[in-house]
């Protein structure tokens, strides 16, 4: 990563001397150097961006140094990036660390298992390095129960835990965390996939101290196996800082009731499945005003989420909340647009709304009409395969441009779309910052022309200027990624499926968009000639991935060679032999660490 | 009344001062009210009893002169009212840090000294803010900071930070490359004398001719002259690129170091020849004695032996790595079946 810089100072010989008659010679003799030494790590410790932090530690020897000294939270956006002996070496005094692992098409199966990513040497490396760590967040990394125990007997003063699409632990690792992190304050399990058997489960809900706790935040609404709920309801009435809480689909709308009536200062609440244990149903009208009452008493919650298996009758207890939240996560609720009004009616301040497709475009005409401060709207599809029926098009698309014209980011799967909803949404919502439009059908085009959907992208990226973040979809022609390449300049991620004629497409943005961190393909056809245009900006990117594109060893060696600063990775599905030249799955990283010694047998490191 | 106009119209006998002591020489008489706002300040005052009279006047640290002293004093003056709300002082601060970025420098460091934390953190923060949003190099020239990183340093560097022997080795053998370029150019700005050896090997020549000994040297001679005819011009260029930006320099090593073994290195049976006799990496000697040919030469080996340095130590230094790594994992086996199913492999899908 071009964000972490070794310590190469051998002051001695060769480097320092040279170096030194270079730079600032005529210039006004260096006086600040001295004067701010003695105060530059109060200065720098005022410094939190680490965009700032990063360009103060390339001033000079003092500022690198002092700078090293001072930064608190390490961020590492790709793990075989740096050696975690390096990253420690270096920053002495971290005291939360943010670690990202596998690329995102992981998550779509795209990657095998044990590909890596693993946090067993980080946790190592921490654990000797940084006794006064507080805080871990990993996303799409590879952890195991043996992790979660060094983390928990390793830093005494250990304070909050993020597990961000991860896999590989199991309840056994909850358990340890438990019990053993006694100023535990956040412990937020998100999409993870744990390891558990049915008959090795681990109660680790009884783990946690017997006395108050200090937790704030408890998210497991991804554990799939089911908690004591006895020992839940004894948690949280013994944790009077708890704000957030995020539960599984197990626990049932009436057990819900029971956990928000102990903590009435929620801000945060994950419902659970918000239906009902089949026993209860026939009281179902008492339940219903019961409901409407704890929820009226909730007077804080500000973001709502779960609904896992939502009984309909139920919805109208959340009323009485709509109008002060922020927040609004229905994307696992299978409910209809009729069903959606009247919730969504009272909802004026929200910004955030996840819903699924099944709401259709009356649903997203009904958000438009009022969530007038809208920031954010991510549109699921229940059924996301290529032939389903068409639920949500351009119609709601363009329903929501005109009515929320503050939004700055959209995912929004469809079946179909026009060119002239999307240059409609490109022109009403200006502070679009990202633009993900996800047509399920392959090589789909315009359904109304017939045209591909150039014009469309092509408007995005030529007026929403703060655009950084696009996916694009549909049929394109190499002409979409022209545009792209021509006005997507602040663009840092994308993401391209099923696009593109011809080489041309991926050399007009690797050419044009000099700001761009993250790119992922796949299904393009893309060959050699391509990659190798993107020579020059490789050091600049945090990593490329390109799988079924056109890609030969032969280029890919090539660019090896060329950048030897960059890892690639080619990736195979089978163990079988060699399939001649074709490359089907391409991973390639800038790295300071050289290639990794971790490597599974499917992955040839070129 | 407020507490601080009591204090104007208080007699002048009344009011209690101390003198402090720049290093400069020059002592200033200030109320001693204000001058106790200084944790550092105060302190003397209580534990030593200096401060009462001129002659026995505190000495200030260092970093703390007249002027900055004066502007601490300010501050001092306007805080330590008690009477003033939260909005006064934090528009009096405002206003407070509006300097040059000079005095502001300076202003920190010597309410650094004086242990003064309410106003480090003040200037701090006001020069945090001017470095936020800017580049290395925007940040240098507004605090006058030397650029005294390498180009090696700022760059992707090229090892693990363990590897102490080859940074230094490759640090020699980089340096020497651009001292070698510097002669170079010397030795074009030198080619005005190329007449006089021009005679001197006229002569051997004619030596040769007439018969004397020396056919090799001169030969030598001869081989010199052209030799360095034909590297200044491809070289020039790219000395000159070079010290615009040593970058290049960097990148033809690790270039050098990257390509594989067959097309593009140096016959093996050369390098050979010549290895031996450069073990010893001691600067500056060398190249004086060296003819353009054999300068060539170490171009090409100063690549190869980087390219093998490269080659040779990944391995080892991984080998000694991963050792020391499990060394320290296996204490921590022993906490969690997780690690051991780990590295049995059996994870469950």
């Amino acid at each position: 990563m071009r964000e972490e810089r070794s310590d190469m100072s051998e002051d001695e010989d060769g480097g320092g001397g040279s170096a030194k008659s270079r730079g600032g010679g005529g210039a006004p003799p260096p006086f600040s150097d001295q004067v701010l030494e003695n105060v530059l790590e109060n200065v720098l410790q005022f410094l939190s961006s680490r965009g700032d932090r990063n360009a103060a530690s390339l001033v000079c020897r003092s500022w690198y140094r002092a700078e090293a000294q001072t930064r608190r939270e390490l961020f590492i956006g790709n793990c075989y990036a740096v050696s975690p002996r390096r990253a420690t070496e270096r920053f002495r005094r971290v005291r939360a660390v943010v670690l990202k692992g596998k690329p995102r098409f992981a998550d779509f199966g795209l990657i095998p298992n044990n590909w890596g990513a693993h946090f067993h040497p980080w946790v190592c490396a921490m654990a000797a390095a940084y006794p006064w760590l507080e805080k871990i967040c990993l996303k799409r990394m590879s952890v195991a129960d043996g992790d979660l125990s060094l983390l928990a007997y390793s830093f005494p003063n250990f304070k909050e835990l993020s597990l961000i699409c991860c896999e590989g632990f199991s309840t056994a690792g909850l358990a340890v965390i438990a019990e053993k992190c006694r100023h535990l304050r956040v412990l937020d399990l998100i999409e993870d996939y744990l390891e558990d058997d049915e008959d090795e489960m681990s109660d680790w809900m009884s783990r946690f101290p017997e006395t108050t706790t200090s937790l704030e935040s408890l998210v497991f609404d991804c554990v799939g196996s089911a908690v004591n709920f006895e020992a839940l309801e004894a948690l949280v009435t013994r944790s009077p800082a708890l704000r957030r809480l995020r539960v599984n689909h197990h626990v049932s709308v009436e057990q819900l009731r029971r956990l928000m009536a102990l903590a009435p200062q929620l801000t945060h609440l994950g419902t659970g499945s918000f239906g009902s244990a089949a026993a209860a149903i026939p009281q179902g009208g008492n339940n219903v005003v019961d409901l409407v009452n704890t929820f009226a008493a909730s007077k804080s919650l500000v973001c709502l989420s779960g609904f896992r298996d939502v009984a309909p009758q139920y919805l109208p207890a959340i009323y009485p909340v709509c109008a002060n939240l922020t927040s609004l996560n229905f994307s696992f609720a299978d409910i209809s647009a009729e069903e959606l009004n009247p919730v969504i009616r009272h909802c004026h301040n929200l910004q955030n709304f996840w819903v699924l497709d099944t709401v259709r475009d009356e649903g997203l005409q009904a958000v438009a009409a009022t969530c007038k401060d809208l920031r954010e709207l991510r549109v699921f599809p229940v059924d996301p395969t290529e032939d389903s029926e068409v639920s949500v098009s351009d119609v709601g698309l363009v329903a929501i441009s005109e009515g929320c014209r503050k939004l700055r980011s959209i995912l929004y799967f469809c079946q179909q779309m026009t060119n002239a909803a999307v240059v409609t949404m490109s022109k009403n919502c200006q502070d679009l910052v990202v633009f993900r439009l996800c047509i399920m059908g392959r090589h789909r085009p315009d359904h109304v022309t017939e045209e591909p959907m150039d014009e469309g992208f092509g408007a995005i990226v030529m007026n929403c200027k703060k655009l950084r973040r696009l996916s694009v979809s549909g049929l394109l022609t190499d002409k979409a990624f022209a545009y792209i390449g021509k006005y997507g300049k602040l663009v840092r991620t994308l993401s391209v499926a099923f696009a593109g004629n011809s080489d041309l497409a991926l050399r007009y943005v690797l050419e044009g968009c000099t700001k761009l961190q993250k790119l992922e393909i796949r299904d393009s056809p893309f060959g050699d000639s391509a990659l190798l245009a993107g020579l020059h900006h490789y050091y600049n990117m945090r990593f490329l991935w390109m799988s079924s594109c056109k890609l030969s060893v032969r280029g890919c060696n090539e660019v090896a060679q060329r950048l030897p600063h960059l890892v690639v990775e080619v990736i195979r599905d089978r163990d079988e032999d060699d399939d001649g030249e074709f490359v089907e799955k391409l991973y390639m990283y800038r790295s300071l660490a050289g290639p990794r010694t971790d490597a599974p047998p499917f992955v040839k490191i070129l | 009344m407020s507490e601080s106009e009591m204090a104007i119209i208080k007699p002048e006998a009344m009011k209690s001062y101390v003198w402090l002591q720049c290093t400069d020489g020059s002592i200033q008489q200030v109320e001693e009210e204000v001058a106790m706002f200084c944790p550092m300040i105060c302190r003397e005052i209580l534990q030593t009893g200096m401060g009462s009279s001129k002659n026995y006047a505190i000495s200030l640290p260092e970093r703390v002169n007249p002027p900055i002293l004066s502007l601490i004093l300010d501050y001092c003056r306007f805080h330590q009212v008690p009477g003033r709300s939260n909005k006064e002082r934090k528009t009096f601060d405002e206003k407070f840090i509006r300097i040059d970025t000079k005095r502001l420098c300076e202003l920190t460091s010597a309410a650094d000294s004086l242990q003064l934390k309410p106003l480090v953190d003040l200037t701090s923060r006001a020069l945090a803010r001017m470095i936020e949003g800017k580049t290395p190099e925007e940040i240098r020239e507004t605090f006058h900071l030397p650029d005294d990183l390498t180009e090696e340093e700022k760059l992707e560097p090229l090892k693990n930070t363990n590897d102490d022997l080859r940074i230094r080795l490759l640090n020699r053998l980089y340096a020497k490359k651009r001292k070698e370029l510097k002669e170079r150019q010397k030795q074009k700005d030198v080619e005005v004398e190329e007449p006089q050896k021009d005679e001197r090997s006229v002569d051997e020549i004619l030596s040769f001719i007439n018969g004397d000994g020396d056919s090799k040297s001169a030969k030598a001679a001869k081989n010199k002259k052209k030799n360095r005819r034909k590297k200044d011009q491809p070289k020039d260029p790219s000395r000159i690129e070079s010290e615009k930006s040593h970058k290049k320099d960097a990148l033809t090593l690790s270039m050098g170091r990257s390509e594989p073994g067959g097309s593009n290195s140096p016959s093996p049976s050369r390098a050979e020849d010549a290895f031996p006799t450069r073990v010893d990496f001691e600067d500056g000697d060398i190249d004086d004695e060296l003819d353009p040919a054999m300068k060539e030469e170490l171009d090409r080996e100063v690549e190869d032996f980087a390219r093998r340095l490269n080659s040779d130590w990944p391995e080892r230094m991984q080998e000694i790595l991963s050792l020391s790594q499990e060394r320290r994992a296996v204490p921590n086996l022993m906490n969690g079946n997780g690690s051991l199913q780990r590295y049995t492999g059996n994870r469950r899908q």
